[in-house]
């Protein structure tokens, strides 16, 4: 090809966003420029050239030998370790839980131990959310707690929650009130209409004071949480808040309380008024993993198929069992420059495959890597949005072989 | 290519009541996918000698796949590891509970001698979503009824007189998201739970929604029109405004009445039929409200019946999930969808010693007892509303069985009960032939899906075989052979095979202009682009 093409309605897993507007120039089977793209858009579609390699212990080699590599020393373990990492399509990750069931393996996610605090709260409380575009329509309100989108969701404030005008929020901006809360070093975005702080050690307990506050049940004096008191009689006056916390603060598993108290506070607000929580979360298609482990096996993160069927285990996570040295092997699904430090750095102890974008170039020793296209880029199927709704991905140049091709191949070899 | 495969089911005992065959001893061919009139003498054979054959079960209405139900699942870890699965050969492991995994969905459905199921609330945002599930849900026949009647662009269509516009579209969005047939949840209330301010419901069929031009009466007038004029194979598929509410019989008979001389479904009828006042003095109203439906042959419904134990509730009926949660503290889950309408989940249970449960239960079978068409009378729980798809064999015997539901009858509360006809002993007991009515026949052709439901040659190869327990329960808790599309899934009581299943879907001619307008709409307010939208493949 070498006139340039314009594939547009392409969506975007640079991050949860999963913006579906972006326009992508194609010239010379690269990407040449991208419209409607933020910098982490940029970033994540850069020119789209992926390597193509299969690799077995190091040395090239054909797809069909690395398959069949992949498949002894999978067939071999004792107990092997599946696990799920970026941008790979639901199609891929329905086969690699497939895979999982069939070995009787462990799988974990990618995305599981960060949001492990949020995911489990919501098994305990249930949720108030909205999709993205309902807080759009709607939200008169808008508190970003400890979070300021910019950074790691570059578009959701003038693509969803903020900037556009809504059926209810004629005016967009304009119609609406931008509260930041200021956790410590985690602040709100700077043009915020009002600011409120709270130390971090009074967070939690914050949170409680707003939630008793709007159920009338808050008649303390401390100094201390008077804002946060404050803060939640003027949203009780709001038609419809829209509470924005991150999900995914960092690295480190996320603080269950915290995560808990902001659900509670939310689906208080449901009383007096109407309230959705927007909980921010991260690209490469991690809700869809959530989505697919629920509907397959009921859980959504950290299931072991070690007895025939899904246990749930979200408090022994893959890094966890890897440093107790408790599997043998592993089979790693996705972008192998996606997988957090500890679960990485600890990848290299036992033989490991590793099958997805850029596998030949993954930061840990691979017994055996197979590169396959990145999902959205190369090839299509289905992901989800950060706040679970489904979208296509449009692949925009041709690549490796498709991940879902190239786990259902395994699959099928691994069959008895 | 191989001959298709062949099989005679001889000696069994047919019900096909579509075809006037009332318990006939009689063989049964298959060849390929679909029944035949007869096979070569050398054709191989399934003795079902001394046993009943019907057709595969077709469930109406039911929640087994998409957002929603996989909210649900999500919310519910302490059900699925309480109800492991093992995988095996054939099987893919999973988990159970009221909202069991996608496989184990499939699995347990054929398990009963059911071949088909209708997901019953499909968000067209997240239509993309079931379509997916449903390709993991194997055995099972399935399609999706998408939700309208909360949807901004809809509301607008009404709001300025725009009928002919407003069929377009629900014809276009039918297409679109791959669905068969409409579905309306608490028309005009959910929209209003989700604007926020005071008005958190609808009361009534004439409240306005945001405009004096909208109502709830406007909604069902409008779709149950496009419905009719789409020639929709199953008609408006409605679950009324005032859901679980004392009194609410009064509006589900206005609903019928507003769309009265038009075909439609009103699901879940159980859970529509309460006499009394808003919050109090309940009562049944179950005779009121099954009259009605005995004497407008246009109306079919199904019965949503309650059953004892552990159920969840997962509907779009939003602001209803908000009332649960209140008054019984448990844990909720609320997601308003975008431009469309609403998700509501709270895990409940049922039990035999709470007045209000008992009252449901008995208001379900009044129905079912009084009902005069079976035709029109499908079987439901809603599941898993009123109680799983698993119940259905324990509700056919209290159907059946007299001695058996007066018994149960008595061991529940009674303090709700007075002016219930259970009470005054409705002696009725379905045969096997109403059975296979409100369990197959009768809802295939609700739906109108002309090859299912009966075992006339050209009919899809779905029967099933079960064993003549005396024991209505057992029986149809435990078939022993299922076939599905002229694949034998269950043999002997084992599922043997696993096939994939097919998705019924309608594509309804409108005019293509109304995609102009829409694309304009998108513009203004959607956060998907128009292109993505729906559940077909994109270029």
């Amino acid at each position: 090809m070498t006139s340039g093409r314009t594939v547009a309605h392409v969506t975007c897993l640079g991050c949860g966003c999963a913006c579906d507007d972006i326009a992508v120039v194609v010239e010379r089977d690269r990407i040449a420029s991208l419209e409607n793209a933020c910098p982490l858009g940029q970033t994540w579609f850069g020119d789209g050239t992926v390597p193509e390699e299969s690799r077995v212990r190091g040395r090239a080699g054909s797809l069909p030998r690395a398959l069949t590599e992949a498949t002894k020393l999978l067939k071999g373990a004792g107990r092997p370790l599946i696990y799920l990492a970026a941008d790979v399509s639901c199609e891929a990750q329905r086969e690699t839980v497939a895979i999982a069931d069939r070995l009787r393996a462990v799988l974990d996610t990618w995305a599981g131990e960060s949001a492990a605090g949020g995911v489990l709260a919501a098994q305990r409380r249930g949720r108030a959310g909205a999709t993205l575009g309902e807080i759009r329509q709607r939200a008169d309100v808008i508190v970003f707690w400890a979070v300021d989108p910019a950074d790691r969701y570059p578009r959701y404030v003038s693509r969803y929650a903020v900037e556009p005008r809504g059926l209810e929020v004629p005016e967009g901006r304009k119609s609406r009130t931008v509260i930041a809360v200021d956790v410590g070093p985690s602040r709100g975005p700077n043009d915020a209409d009002a600011r409120v702080a709270i130390a971090p050690e009074d967070e939690v307990d914050a949170l409680g004071v707003m939630r008793a506050t709007v159920q009338n049940r808050w008649g303390g004096n401390d100094a201390r949480f008077q804002p946060a008191a404050e803060l939640a009689r003027r949203l009780m006056q709001a038609r419809y808040v829209a509470l924005v916390a991150d999900g995914e603060p960092g690295p480190a598993p996320s603080d269950p309380d915290r995560a808990e108290a902001l659900v509670a506070l939310a689906q208080a607000l449901n009383g007096p008024t109407r309230c959705a929580l927007s909980t921010l979360r991260g690209g490469g298609n991690r809700a869809g993993a959530d989505q697919v482990l629920t509907w397959q096996t009921g859980f959504p993160c950290a299931a072991d198929f070690a007895r025939g069927y899904p246990e749930y285990r979200p408090h022994a996570g893959a890094a966890a069992l890897l440093a107790a040295g408790e599997v043998d092997a592993a089979l790693v699904v996705g972008a192998a420059a996606s997988i957090p430090e500890p679960v990485a750095g600890s990848l290299g102890r036992v033989p490991t495959v590793v099958i997805g974008p850029r596998a030949s170039a993954a930061p840990f020793p691979a017994a055996v890597a197979i590169d396959t296209g990145v999902a959205g880029i190369h090839e299509g199927g289905l992901a989800f949005r950060m706040d679970d709704v489904p979208l296509p991905l449009r692949p925009v140049l041709a690549g490796p072989r498709a991940a879902a091709a190239t786990i259902h191949a395994l699959r099928e070899a691994l069959e008895p | 290519m191989t001959a298709a495969a062949r099989l005679r089911i001889t000696g069994g005992t047919v019900y096909d009541p579509a075809n006037g065959v009332d318990g006939v001893v009689r063989d049964v061919c298959i060849e390929g996918e679909r029944i035949v009139a007869d096979l070569p003498a050398g054709a191989p054979r399934l003795d079902a000698r001394g046993m009943i054959v019907m057709p595969g079960g077709v469930d109406i209405h039911a929640h087994v796949a998409g957002s929603s139900v996989n909210h649900a699942r999500r919310l519910l870890p302490e059900e699925h590891a309480a109800d492991p699965v093992p995988g095996d050969a054939i099987r893919r492991s999973g988990t159970g509970g009221t909202l069991p995994s996608t496989f184990v969905t499939g699995y347990r459905y054929a398990g009963l001698g059911y071949t088909t199921a209708m997901e019953a609330a499909v968000a067209p945002l997240a239509a993309r979503h079931a379509h997916a599930e449903l390709d993991d849900t194997p055995i099972l026949d399935s399609g999706c009824f998408v939700l309208l009647g909360n949807d901004d662009y809809l509301l607008r269509q009404i709001a300025t007189g725009e009928a002919t516009r407003a069929r377009d579209y629900a014809g276009w969005l039918l297409g679109v998201t791959r669905g068969y047939a409409i579905k309306i949840v608490n028309p005009g209330g959910v929209a209003r739970w989700k604007g926020g301010g005071s008005e958190r419901n609808v009361t009534g069929l004439d409240d306005p929604v945001g405009s004096s031009a909208v109502t709830p009466r406007k909604i069902l007038e409008t779709l149950a029109g496009a419905a009719n004029a789409l020639a929709l194979p199953h008609p408006v598929h409605v679950h009324c405004n005032n859901l679980g509410q004392a009194g609410n019989a009064a509006t589900t008979l206005e609903s019928m009445q507003a769309v009265a001389g038009q075909r439609a479904h009103f699901t879940h009828l159980q859970f529509h039929s309460y006499g009394g006042a808003r919050g109090k003095e309940w009562k049944s109203a179950a005779r009121d409200v099954i009259e009605y439906v005995n004497g407008h042959p246009e109306v079919s419904v199904d019965v949503g019946q309650v059953m004892f134990g552990a159920a969840t509730t997962v509907t779009a009926d939003s602001p209803v999930e908000y009332l649960l949660h209140s008054s019984t503290g448990r844990k909720w889950v609320n997601v308003d969808i975008e431009l469309e309408t609403g998700c509501g989940i709270v895990p409940y249970a049922y039990k035999e010693k709470a007045a209000v449960a008992a009252l449901q239960w008995a208001v379900g079978l009044e129905l079912f007892l009084l009902a005069r068409d079976p035709w029109r009378v499908a079987l439901s729980t809603d599941h898993p509303n009123g109680g799983t798809f698993l119940s259905y064999p324990e509700l056919i015997r209290l159907l059946m069985d007299r001695a058996y539901r007066d018994d149960r009858l008595k061991g529940v509360n009674q303090k709700l009960l007075a002016g219930s006809a259970l009470l005054d002993g409705l002696a009725r007991e379905y045969t096997l032939s109403e059975i296979a009515i409100i369990t197959r026949a009768g809802p295939a052709r609700l739906l109108g899906l002309t090859s299912k439901g009966h075992l006339a040659p050209g009919a899809d190869a779905d029967v099933t075989i079960y064993a003549n327990e005396p024991d209505r329960a057992k029986m149809f808790a435990t078939p022993r052979h299922v076939i599905k599309a002229g694949t034998l899934v269950v043999e002997d009581g084992q599922l043997r095979r696993a096939p994939a299943g097919r998705r019924l879907s309608v594509r309804p001619e409108h005019d293509r202009a109304v995609t102009r307008d829409l694309k304009r709409f998108f513009d203004d307010y959607a956060c998907v682009s128009f292109e993505n939208y729906g559940a077909e493949p994109v270029a």
